[in-house]
């Protein structure tokens, strides 16, 4: 069965959606999609100096 | 691990003329997702005046493979690129993956055809849309990516008004 993702609605990601935070992509999605990356990469820098200060801290 | 440079790996790709598509984690934020992603996927595709191009574009950045023991001899030229078709890469803008296929999305041909060109960092780039994202996502049947699809779902309920 073709499973066209407009038509098919899965129940398990239905369940999934419940979870998500709307106000957090509804802001998003005032951005640009340069914007967008631009902040991505802020999360990434953000992830690289977690993971330095928790290697610190051992 | 570094930051991807986005603005600069996407601007090495179009300013050597590569025929490319976004795909992955980065279009997912491009149009709108939330989620962190790590590298930039590439569909590339697979003619050798392209794959030329493609390592014009990465091979000062001194491309290796991402995760190989260090020593392992690596050179991204045509014949390697030929010889392959997915590569996982590190380089000194940080890591991208070059997707020759991508399951339940095809190759470059087919992918372009269900992307739009979005203005990113002074170049504009094809970036998949969001029915083919989740197409893709859907195909690769993977637990970890239900979240993914259900938010990529509600992007685009959102984006309808929803």
């Amino acid at each position: 069965m073709e499973r066209s993702s407009e038509r098919y609605v899965d129940p398990v990601i239905e369940a999934y959606k419940k979870d998500l935070d709307r106000t957090l992509i509804r802001e998003n999605l005032r951005r640009t999609p340069e914007e967008r990356l631009r902040a991505l990469m802020e999360m990434q820098r953000f992830a690289v100096e977690l993971r330095r200060a928790a290697r610190a801290a051992r | 691990m570094m930051p991807t440079r986005f603005p600069e790996l996407l601007r090495a790709l179009s300013e050597a003329g590569v025929e490319f598509v976004v795909v992955g984690g980065a279009a997912a934020v491009a149009r709108g997702s939330v989620r962190l992603t790590q590298d930039l996927d590439v569909a590339y595709r697979r003619t050798p005046e392209n794959m030329r191009r493609l390592v014009k574009a990465l091979s000062s950045h001194r491309p290796y493979l991402r995760g190989a023991p260090v020593g392992l001899p690596f050179v991204l030229d045509e014949s390697t690129l030929r010889a392959g078709l997915n590569f996982t890469l590190v380089t000194d803008l940080g890591w991208i993956d070059l997707l020759g296929e991508v399951t339940g999305g095809g190759g470059y041909d087919e992918l372009v055809r269900h992307s739009s060109e979005l203005e990113l960092f002074g170049t504009r780039c094809p970036v998949l849309g969001l029915d083919k994202l989740i197409d893709v996502k859907r195909a690769a049947g993977r637990p970890k990516d239900f979240e993914v699809i259900a938010e990529l779902e509600a992007i685009r309920e959102m984006e309808r008004g929803g």
